[in-house]
């Protein structure tokens, strides 16, 4: 691995994205395949990123950064990877379900997502089955993530699914629902595909139900 | 310029004019009832430096002027030295907290089979490696293995201990016999008699018999720890209701007499001895006539007591983890994290009692290591917090606005570590993670933590010169004790 590469994979790990871009900028000019820059570059970086975290050694605020670094290597590359027939980033749509006015957590799962190179469409709280549904057809989404912290909220979440049934998406659509009084069992029980206890399951969940 | 640190938390029941009150009443106990002295020594001492003493009886009465005397010779500010400089505790009032584990359990509960048993050789040896490898205990005290003969266990007791932790290391003795070897066998370990006296590595706590009554191992422990400049926790039990009147005021009222009255025996014979004051009040319970250790009311009159000692201006350990509990549980937990934490803003140099239950009579290793995280609580809640410009963060609030976060703000990123205590045992994830690790309760946890330390720990042992010249220092001593 060129040096370049491998300073760029540090200050990715350190939150550094002016670097991060720079070195991805001067990489291509000195004619590193866009490829390479990608996988040993970035997200070989996050992974690293990834594997910390999961030990306990990084904060969340840390991988945020991090992933703000990653992407902005990643913009330099963009159109590139474009012409060179990468595929696109699956989308996700996020929001509070209806009644539910509380987004700290669903906010942290879309910025986790996002530096996991996934394409948020954040329609923030009380958002009513019916707009949810509009959204994942319009936007073409491949997971729809709903969040409810209250338990007078949750039922929403059963509507939404019944909803994106009706609509007949839910084939095109996995489900993956969460928040401090969901469970496993009740995603179950709604028909949704998955649930995640905490931020870091939500991306290991959404990465396995796109693979 | 201001600090931004935050203040230290202070508790404290006693007001100025209660504090003088009790002082004032302690001369009139011992000036006029006196004390009862059961080593002719302790009666020489104080005869010299002008206390009135009856050699027939043994009673001494000391007047006010000799108090004040010996009160003013007593060190504010001196070490528990460790074997690892690093690991030395300095003790002078108002400063850092540290903290010891409780005196000589003779019952532990077995770490598998939760039953209560005697402490054996085994035991000790383990008790002090899970002691040494807590960095939340700084301190550590005796504990005797019932195999051990009983005359002599306290010389067994220390061997094991140098060798087992390089830590400052707290005695208890039982005898006047064994007393002056253990100080031998400590001067061996530090070099000599002098670095010994220079940089303790050995301290110890002795009590008097309440009310008032010194008996010969009390007096010989102040002389020979004045001797030696050895730290003396000047331990002073009395129980209210039985050894102690029976209101809160009354018996510290006795306990501070007492304390006074070690002062003037210790300093009567060696001005200058570094002694520690250690209010350890105690009720008995007059439903079933036990002692009681975890109670709110001990823990209320042993912070005024720790008031005494800064009003005296001099070092002091005060209980911090105590209980009644029979096993590390619910009761144990919350006795411990209430007693600790009391005693931890009362501002005593030392909190004393980790792992014991029934007072100091059982160890348990689980409880050992819970109250490891009790007192790394205990220092993060003194150390308190930064208050300051850059901490504020009031322009990481205008970048954030109404409705934005926090979570990736650079502000977040440069202060995501070091303003927070993060507890080891405690479990703070979901239902669904809890389960997945098997079910464990904060008490099994605990176990696997020492379980662990047991497996991996290795304490810095002694030079292999010492270590043999300690084994011939301990085979004298037992052949002279059996003389």
């Amino acid at each position: 691995m060129s040096n370049i590469l491998e300073k760029m994979q540090e200050d990715l790990y350190n939150g550094r994205a002016e670097e991060v871009e720079a070195a991805a900028q001067k990489a291509l000019d000195k004619g590193t395949p866009v490829q390479e820059i990608l996988n040993e570059g970035l997200i070989a970086g996050m992974d690293v990123v990834g594997r910390d975290f999961r030990a306990g050694d990084l904060f969340i605020p840390e991988v945020l950064i991090a992933a703000k670094a990653m992407h902005a290597g990643l913009e330099v590359l963009r159109p590139l990877l474009a012409e060179s027939g990468v595929p696109a980033q699956a989308k996700v749509v996020v929001g509070t379900v209806a009644g539910d006015l509380h987004d700290i957590g669903k906010n942290l799962v879309a910025m986790m997502l996002q530096g996991a190179g996934f394409e948020i469409v954040d329609l923030g709280t009380d958002v009513s089955p019916e707009k949810f549904v509009e959204t994942v057809r319009a936007e073409g989404a491949e997971l729809l993530g709903m969040s409810a912290l209250l338990t007078t909220t949750m039922p929403s979440m059963k509507s939404t699914v019944e909803a994106l049934t009706e609509a007949g998406l839910r084939d095109e659509v996995k489900v993956i629902i969460g928040g401090a009084p969901v469970t496993a069992s009740f995603a179950e029980q709604i028909g949704a595909d998955a649930y995640a206890a905490d931020a870091a399951a939500a991306v290991d969940t959404a990465r396995s139900l796109v693979a | 310029m201001a600090s931004n640190k935050t203040k230290r938390p202070m508790l404290k029941y006693l007001s100025d004019s209660h504090i003088e009150q009790i002082h004032e009443g302690s001369l009139d106990i011992l000036e006029n009832t006196g004390i009862k002295v059961e080593l002719e020594e302790g009666l020489e001492a104080l005869d010299k430096a002008g206390a009135k003493v009856d050699h027939q009886t043994g009673r001494a009465k000391i007047p006010s002027e000799l108090v004040a005397r010996s009160l003013e010779t007593l060190p504010r500010k001196f070490a528990y030295a460790a074997r690892n400089p690093q690991k030395d505790c300095l003790m002078e009032p108002g400063g850092q907290l540290y903290s010891r584990t409780a005196g000589s359990p003779d019952f532990i509960i077995d770490i598998d089979t939760d039953e209560w048993r005697a402490v054996t050789v085994a035991d000790v040896l383990e008790i002090y490696t899970v002691m040494d490898a807590c960095d939340g205990i700084s301190i550590l005290t005796a504990a005797f293995a019932q195999e051990w003969p009983k005359l002599g266990r306290d010389i067994l007791m220390l061997r094991e201990m140098f060798d087992h932790t390089d830590k400052h290391i707290h005695l208890r003795t039982d005898t006047v016999e064994t007393f002056p070897h253990m100080l031998e066998m400590a001067a061996i370990v530090a070099g000599g008699k002098e670095p010994l006296r220079e940089r303790p590595i050995v301290s110890l706590l002795e009590g008097h018999v309440s009310p008032l009554r010194y008996i010969d191992v009390m007096v010989n422990a102040l002389l020979l720890c004045g001797e030696y400049g050895i730290p003396l926790e000047v331990c002073c039990m009395p129980m209210a209701g039985s050894t102690g009147p029976v209101t809160m005021a009354g018996n510290l009222q006795l306990l501070n007499a007492e304390f006074l009255s070690g002062v003037v025996i210790s300093q009567s014979a060696h001005p200058g001895a570094p002694l520690v004051y250690a209010p350890r009040p105690m009720l008995m319970d007059l439903r079933t006539g036990f002692s009681l250790a975890g109670s709110i009311d001990g823990e209320m009159a042993a912070v005024a007591g720790v008031q005494m000692a800064h009003f005296y201006n001099v070092p002091v350990s005060v209980h911090g983890q105590w209980s009644d509990s029979v096993l590390d549980d619910g009761q144990s937990i919350l006795e411990h994290a209430y007693t600790a934490l009391m005693g931890a803003f009362s501002g005593a140099n030392i909190l004393v009692g980790a792992g014991s239950l029934q007072e100091t009579l059982s160890i348990s290793l689980a409880q050992l290591v819970m109250d490891d995280e009790i007192n790394k609580i205990c220092f993060r809640a003194l150390e308190g917090f930064a208050v300051d410009k850059e901490r504020l963060g009031v322009d990481a609030i205008a970048r954030v606005g109404p409705g934005g976060n926090f979570l990736a703000d650079p502000h977040t990123v440069q202060f995501v570590r070091g303003e927070r205590f993060t507890p080891e045992l405690f479990y703070r994830g979901s239902v669904e993670g809890w389960v997945e690790g098997g079910r464990k309760t904060f008490r099994e946890r605990a176990k696997d933590k020492a379980r662990t330390i047991l497996k991996e720990h290795k304490p810095n042992r002694l030079p292999e010169d010492i270590a043999k010249a300690l084994d011939e220092y301990v085979s004298y001593a037992f052949e002279s004790l059996e003389k």
